[in-house]
């Protein structure tokens, strides 16, 4: 079925009105399958039908279907939950114990719009008591400008704020701004800093965090980088500081002086004592 | 599993069913919430097990809050029910959730959040 540019740039425009997701007109053929099941959707017969109901009305209806059906989905609160549920059981309660009065610093590497380090501050909140709170930070870099604009503001749609966040939660740390706009409490946004960090370039400070989350970044890097981002977050970890990975990511084939635990068949990286 | 969706728009029931059968899930629809307790009902007599509810809100006839709170006097069903729905306060969350919704979908909304609701049902029932 040939799609006029017209019927292209109409979707391509609306779509970016509701998801933020841009499709370039060099990039239209991307819409092609996702307009087609628009068609069969609707059962209707032709792109151009389906064009001209869209231009006449969008109902409710019809936005939700075509908001399905447009987006893809990379960044979630609590992805993968275990790693979540590992800091705020496990690594955190011994790094509070073994390092008293000290304010527990944290660190979510590449923390795009700011998903993670907000969900590390959630899953810290509900098990751990006002004082131990008071005690954490955490701080998120990422080498978007844009990504990190988004996590300092703290703002998420409704998308956005669904994708991995249990319904209860929402009501609990978040509060509406508009239909479509959520903000994150101020009391858990107070306790973040994000900046512009390259993990390959920057210079890391010494010694500094307790906890540092680097997930889904090393899966993209060859063995070198590997293991010169594992030095550089060996060097940046206080001694028994703990360095949580992706799911699929290990130290395999990279000479870096971690202690393995495995807590609940999920591995984290401890820098030992001796270190 | 078979999940039950109760919604009067025909086009978010062939959405959502083309989202459950592309997981494996089986489905039933229900265009209002008395239709959906005449299909419990018949559901609970032949002990065909319905394992998660799909409910909208606005809908005529019974909407989804009156079925909830229906259900809740009435014990209908003890099956989790999700709300899926385009009244997106926190006062309409919080609403549905003091009468035993056990998660709450936004419309818009994306079959990955569809699916990330029901694993968390599956986690908590």
């Amino acid at each position: 079925m040939v799609i006029r540019e017209e019927v292209y740039k109409f979707f391509a425009d609306y779509i970016y009105k509701i998801t933020g997701m841009v499709y370039v007109p060099s990039e239209y053929y991307r819409l092609d399958s996702r307009i087609n099941e628009l068609v069969q959707i609707f059962s209707l017969k032709s792109v151009e039908d389906l064009y001209e109901m869209y231009v006449k009305e969008i109902t409710p209806d019809m936005k939700a279907v075509l908001v399905n059906i447009s987006t893809n989905n990379e960044t979630y609160f609590f992805r993968d939950v275990k790693p979540f549920t590992l800091l705020s059981r496990v690594v955190l309660p011994e790094i509070l114990t073994n390092f008293p009065n000290e304010e527990i610093k944290m660190w979510s590497a590449a923390c795009s719009s700011g998903q993670e380090a907000y969900s590390m501050l959630i899953s810290i909140r509900n098990t751990t008591d006002d004082a131990n709170f008071e005690r954490c930070r955490v701080d998120g870099s990422d080498v978007s400008i844009k990504a990190l604009d988004k996590a300092k503001l703290g703002v998420y749609n409704g998308l956005e704020i669904q994708r991995g966040l249990p319904a209860p939660m929402i009501i609990k740390y978040f509060r509406q701004l508009d239909p479509d706009s959520w903000a994150i409490d101020d009391s858990l946004k107070f306790k973040t800093n994000f900046f512009e960090f390259n993990l390959l370039t920057g210079f890391y400070p010494q010694e500094k965090y307790h906890i540092i989350f680097c997930r889904n970044i090393l899966i993209y890097q060859d063995n070198e980088n590997k293991g010169k981002i594992l030095n550089s977050i060996y060097n940046a970890l206080k001694k028994d500081g703990i360095l949580v990975l992706g799911a699929g990511e290990s130290l395999v084939g990279i000479v870096a002086p971690f202690q393995q635990i495995q807590f609940d068949g999920y591995t984290v990286y401890k820098k030992d004592s001796k270190g | 599993m078979n999940i039950l969706v109760v919604d009067d728009s025909r086009v978010i029931y062939a959405m959502v069913k083309k989202m459950l059968e592309e997981k494996g899930h089986t489905s039933l629809w229900a265009e209002d919430g008395l239709k959906a307790i005449e299909i419990i009902k018949e559901n609970n007599a032949s002990n065909t097990k319905i394992d998660v509810i799909l409910l909208d809100w606005n809908m005529p006839n019974m909407n989804g809050i009156e079925f909830l709170e229906y259900n809740f006097k009435e014990k209908v069903t003890t099956t989790p029910v999700v709300m899926m729905t385009t009244e997106n306060s926190p006062e309409s969350i919080k609403k549905a959730l003091s009468l035993s919704a056990a998660e709450y979908i936004m419309k818009p909304f994306t079959s990955d959040i569809l699916f990330n609701k029901i694993s968390l049902i599956e986690m908590m029932f």
